[in-house]
């Protein structure tokens, strides 16, 4: 009997042994994000904001992770993937905001079960079927919504003008403005397809002022949307202006006066400089201190994606396998909102509108829209 | 629209001088070496970033700020023309011209992704020439960086029109870059005039990109697109032609505008390039014929 008991005792404290030295061993997530080419702006705020949750894990988790450039094209981003997988067993993999690699990415980690965390907002990438996908961003059929029943609801606008980017972003953006619009029982007056590389707005301002726009709309990139905006006020159009999640970026209010931002609106999922919850100052301060650039949403919703994975390494899922499980059946109070998933892994279903007023390039949050898809 | 018209061309004007100063930097070098500097519009997006880099050392009181810093950045982009020159074409002067394609275009993607790395990917706005503000022409309000632009591009343009015509500097560079054998054997340095070529280049490329900042940004990405403007303004100026180069660049941008405000920017495109290659097929060696030889 003595026997018995000390043979079970010993095998208890083997096991509890195993058990901590594998709590106490170190999980990887790799950051694979493009750092450099034309989407370089978004995925440093990507890599930023996974980085700053990375390097402060929750008691008891121990991380490691390597930073990897996935750049512009899906053979990069594959190679990159390919050779996380096979070097550190990942249990989950902060991934690009571009959703081209992510179509490509995606089926190679859904093979491997591999997590991807992404603020990407290509819709398709979690329209596959796969079950790895988790985007903590809200998709156009959230931020879009916001910002066509913004302009319409409360900014009375019933003649608006949509100037979109050509590449995917603006389509897909364009796509669900008319969308709403419609189902708000409005008609734009003018819709302009822009290539990113156009220099001079003035002909499409200039049209939308032929047509009678009473509004802008805006789907364009950082850059553009800034042109388009201080073209907008030098024109002296006075006409209101919603735009895309790119005007929040505070890389974008950099490129103008205050003075040219007011009456400015834009969508987005979060604004960090602008809220003043005290976890999310407390975030933006760290943030500017870490990286010495501002937080944008893109930063904010790869950060909460991170920290999501590390709650769930915390709450035992120690394998890829158990973090995936994780994450689509809980449920986490992120900084910028509460992340759920859908069943296809779209986690975010918020979105705010930010409005400048013209003295300070620190918009102001004025609506918020929750449950916009309807999940809560 | 008609009330518009002003203010769209004093636009396209102003977006053509830019456009020309690259398109011309680009033809010297192609002209003095027979190959094209693929790297040509990253050197317009770095005079861009050294102009906002210059412009933040000056206090912010300073006027014509533009003004102040763009010798300097004339200066800077000149030297990178000689470093890129002294790597990106010397060691590969006797070899096929795709190598030097080969080699600048990897020079370009190193200025780039360098520029993104140590500065950082966000657009910045480059330094006004003048102050801000606007002046009403015909109706139009035009604004005062616009004109600026124009007079300074176009002082710019008739200094090298001078400079190569006017000077004994010029037509030995225009020797060299007619027949550089010939020109070696009445002991012309070519190996300087080349360097010459590249440092020219290179000056007006930061020109231009510091008056681009301004106006339209400029962002680590910008260069492909610049040198696809260049490119094209060459193609329809006649390859090799200094000045056909220029007034391609001036047509591209009135183009551009007037289609674009008459139709849309998709249309302005196609026609753009279905025009270019109506002009290659008709008129293959461009508006105002090629320069001979130059083509590599």
């Amino acid at each position: 009997m003595s026997r018995l008991f000390h043979t079970l005792v010993a095998a208890l404290v083997v096991m509890v042994t195993a058990m901590a030295a594998r709590a106490a061993e170190p999980v990887s997530i790799p950051v694979l994000v493009p750092i450099t080419g034309f989407l370089a702006l978004e995925g440093t705020a990507q890599r930023n904001g996974a980085v700053l949750a990375l390097d402060t894990p929750p008691a008891g988790v121990s991380v490691t992770y390597e930073v990897s450039d996935t750049a512009t094209s899906p053979e990069v981003a594959v190679t990159a993937l390919r050779r996380a997988l096979d070097r550190f067993d990942p249990v989950a993999i902060a991934a690009p905001i571009f959703g081209t690699q992510m179509l490509a990415m995606a089926p190679i980690a859904n093979r491997a079960g591999v997590p991807l965390i992404t603020v990407s907002g290509t819709a398709k990438i979690t329209e596959l079927g796969h079950d790895v996908v988790f985007r903590f961003f809200p998709t156009d059929a959230v931020v879009k919504v916001a910002q066509a029943r913004y302009a319409v609801r409360e900014l009375g606008v019933k003649r608006p003008a949509i100037l979109y980017q050509t590449t995917a972003y603006g389509q897909s953006g364009h796509g669900h403005l008319v969308r709403t619009l419609a189902e708000l029982g409005i008609a734009p007056v003018l819709e302009e397809a822009i290539d990113p590389g156009i220099k001079d707005l003035l002909p499409a301002l200039e049209r939308a002022r032929a047509a009678g726009a009473d509004g802008l709309l805006l789907q364009l990139h950082s850059g553009p949307t800034a042109l388009a905006v201080r073209q907008a006020h030098g024109l002296g159009l006075g006409l209101p202006i919603v735009a895309g999640s790119a005007m929040h970026q505070p890389s974008t209010a950099a490129l103008l006066d205050p003075a040219a931002l007011k009456g400015v609106c834009a969508e987005t999922a979060s604004a960090p400089i602008a809220d003043a919850r005290p976890a999310v100052k407390a975030f933006a301060v760290a943030f500017e201190a870490r990286f010495g650039t501002k937080p944008d949403a893109f930063a904010l919703g790869q950060y909460d994606g991170v920290r999501m994975v590390l709650a769930a390494v915390a709450g035992g899922a120690r394998t890829a396998g158990a973090v995936r499980d994780w994450l689509a059946a809980n449920r986490y109070e992120g900084l910028a909102m509460s992340y759920v998933s859908d069943g296809t892994g779209n986690m975010a279903h918020d979105a705010i509108i930010v409005c400048y007023d013209g003295n300070s390039r620190v918009p102001r949050i004025v609506k918020r829209y929750d449950a916009v898809d309807g999940i809560r | 629209m008609i009330e518009a018209i002003p203010q769209l061309l004093v636009n396209a004007l102003a977006l053509g001088s830019t456009y020309a100063l690259a398109a011309l930097g680009f033809v010297l070098v192609i002209n003095a070496v027979g190959a094209v500097n693929f790297a040509h519009g990253e050197l317009v997006m770095l005079g861009g970033f050294v102009a906002v880099g210059l412009a933040a050392t000056l206090p912010e009181t300073a006027v014509l700020p533009g003004l102040i810093v763009l010798p300097g950045v004339m200066l800077a982009l000149a030297a990178v023309g000689l470093v890129l020159a002294l790597i990106g074409y010397a060691p590969l002067r006797r070899a096929p011209p795709v190598s030097v394609f080969i080699s600048t275009i990897a020079i370009g993607l190193i200025i780039q992704h360098a520029v993104t790395a140590g500065i950082g990917p966000e657009p910045r706005v480059g330094p006004p020439l003048i102050g801000t503000g606007s002046v009403e022409l015909f109706g139009a309000v035009i604004a005062r960086q616009q004109l600026a632009t124009i007079a300074v591009a176009g002082l710019l343009l008739v200094a090298v029109h001078a400079l190569l015509k006017h000077t004994r500097f010029g037509r030995r560079l225009r020797a060299a870059a007619q027949d550089p054998v010939m020109a070696r054997a009445i002991g012309i340095p070519v190996v300087l005039t080349t360097a010459a070529s590249f440092a020219m280049a290179g000056a007006l490329a930061g020109a231009a990109g510091l008056m681009l900042s301004n106006q339209y940004f400029v962002a680590p990405t910008d260069g492909a697109v610049l040198m696809l403007k260049a490119y094209v303004a060459t193609v329809i100026g006649g390859w090799g032609r200094v000045w056909g180069a220029a007034l391609g660049a001036f047509a591209i941008a009135a183009f551009e505008t007037v289609v674009a405000a008459s139709v849309s920017y998709l249309v302005a495109e196609v026609l753009l390039y279905v025009g270019v290659l109506a002009l290659l097929m008709l008129r293959p060696r461009g508006l105002f014929g090629e320069a001979e030889g130059r083509r590599a």
